[in-house]
């Protein structure tokens, strides 16, 4: 019930953005250079999708995204455990990791340029970077989110250290590292899309970058749709993923 | 070791019996199903200072018997119940499960039950029941008849298939007595297992611990700090003074079985409840 519910208010909120998208240019409150009715730019997007280049784009820049991914989830995860669990690190790293978190990540992207270039391994290196802090502040907080009566019942069962990692800490930090591979998903998509339409010849980010440039308003348009499909679409199935298993965190 | 005769003759002048494997009270007792406790004393020290928590401890449980221990809050009546579950390490003294020194958990001798059940919530009731068995590498068809056994002990077994969450609190706590006794072990230690369920819950709770323990024929050993719950389930309390905890005495619940709320009501409870609350207050 509530899941139709929910599907019922997506609808009703996708229908009521779109009619003011189509209605608004074409009744002449935005300039409709500025902002093509959504049919037009529905239309482009077609027109885009039926091409090679198209896909070729976004191959690369999924490509990228999920190889820095690869990367990031269980770096950040294994690192965060890592400190999270000592108390030395903890005490020495924990503030440092703290304060790189607010630095704002694209101010060193000219860095990462420096030394990698512009191709392929760059992005996913700023992919990487601008992840890997996230995920590992989220999973402080998945550690301590594992119950200490559940560690003990497994240690009155004489659970080995392997058994007690795999059968309790991390189930017990499923719900929590949900929720790092959905929020760290953005900070990774955003720091490929970034690298690329600041310094790149292929890709999505470049692609909207040069369609910027042109005032190619449609085709960019058509780009953003697209992209905000596909992270709405990821977003939304991890956080079905994590509604699921919502009563586990008790 | 002198310490060891001080705490043997202590244990005879107030039980009149010698230590030995087999209890007074079951002449015929299994040897295999005791507990043994001697020469116990726990300290522990937090930044650098020392507290000393539990002195000269010693008792023996008789297969099948109902024990509780009673004391006050902070005598380290938990603390013990760790120590006899393998999860703490007494600073001096030992523990012995069927005549074998205890030194680390082993679900197979000795079950826990802990004051929250404690189930994984993502697992059923049948996979939480299964999971020591599952832990142990048991092969999952055994692993299933065994879980259902148990589930059916404590009356769950319409209940296999539920997540912790959709259980009542008395029904997890059921699950843990089950996932308690899955590998069969001799003793079941329960640590205030109904200390978080409402009145009436804990009452019938403990009927229906006492039904299970009546058909199981485990020993168990009960820590509460519920005078009235610990004379209505047992068969002897052992009284704990507070810190640093001493036995100050081991009762006898004289009291038929089974037992009955109206027993609650009659002179001999209001007695022995009278004499255990003297003896903690004191």
């Amino acid at each position: 019930m509530a899941t139709r519910d929910a599907v019922l208010g997506y609808g009703a909120a996708g229908a009521v953005f779109l009619a003011l998208w189509e209605a608004a240019p074409r009744l002449g409150w935005v300039d409709e250079r500025l902002l093509p009715p959504f049919s037009d730019v529905a239309a482009a997007l077609g027109a885009m999708a039926a091409t090679a280049t198209f896909w070729q784009q976004v191959q690369l820049t999924l490509l990228e995204t999920l190889t820095a991914f690869a990367i990031a989830l269980p770096l950040g995860a294994l690192l965060g455990v890592l400190v999270q669990e000592s108390r030395l690190a903890s005490l020495i790293f924990k503030p440092l990791i703290f304060f790189v978190f607010s630095i704002p990540k694209s101010i060193f992207l000219p860095i990462f340029i420096l030394i990698l270039g512009i191709a392929f391994w760059q992005k996913v290196a700023f992919g990487v970077f601008s992840t890997v802090f996230i995920v590992m502040m989220t999973t402080f907080s998945a550690v301590e989110s594992v119950r200490e009566d559940q560690l003990r019942v497994a240690r009155s069962l004489d659970a080995s250290t392997m058994q007690k990692i795999l059968f309790v800490y991390l189930p017990s930090m499923t719900p929590v590292l949900l929720e790092a591979v959905r929020v760290a998903m953005i900070f990774n998509f955003t720091g490929i899309l970034l690298a690329e339409m600041y310094a790149s010849r292929e890709g999505i980010g470049n692609a909207i970058g040069v369609w910027g440039l042109g005032f190619q308003i449609k085709e960019l348009l058509a780009m953003v749709l697209f992209v905000s499909v596909l992270a709405i679409g990821f977003n939304e199935a991890i956080r079905y993923v994590e509604a699921k298993c919502e009563h586990w965190r008790n | 070791m002198p310490r060891m005769t001080e705490a043997a003759a202590s244990i005879r002048k107030r039980h009149g019996s010698p230590m030995s494997l087999v209890g007074p009270d079951h002449p015929a007792a299994d040897a295999g199903k005791t507990l043994e406790v001697r020469d116990l004393d726990h300290t522990y020290s937090v930044n650098g200072k020392t507290t000393q928590a539990l002195k000269d401890i010693a008792f023996d449980v008789s297969a099948g018997r109902f024990l509780s221990i009673v004391g006050p809050s902070g005598c380290g009546k938990s603390s013990l119940l760790m120590m006899l579950a393998g999860l703490l390490t007494p600073s001096e003294g030992v523990i012995a499960v069927g005549g074998r020194p205890l030194t680390k958990p082993d679900p197979t001798r000795v079950g826990v039950v802990f004051q929250d059940a404690s189930l994984f919530p993502w697992l059923t009731a049948r996979r939480n029941v299964e999971f020591p068995l599952f832990l142990r590498g048991v092969d999952k068809a055994l692993r299933r008849e065994k879980a259902e056994e148990a589930l059916a002990l404590v009356g769950l077994e319409r209940f296999a298939d539920s997540l912790p969450h959709e259980l009542s609190g008395g029904m997890k706590q059921r699950v843990s007595i089950a996932r308690g006794l899955v590998q069969d072990p001799p003793i079941l230690l329960m640590d205030e297992p109904f200390a978080a369920l409402d009145e009436q819950t804990r009452i019938t709770m403990g009927d229906e611990l006492l039904r299970i323990w009546e058909k199981a024929r485990k020993t168990i050993v009960f820590v509460t700090h519920g005078l009235s719950e610990a004379i209505y389930l047992s068969d002897e309390v052992l009284v704990l003074s507070g810190r640093p905890g001493r036995i100050l005495d081991r009762v006898v619940i004289d009291l038929p079985r089974p037992r009955s709320l109206d027993m609650m009501a009659q002179p001999r409870f209001a007695e022995l409840r009278e004499a255990i609350w003297h003896m903690i207050k004191a």
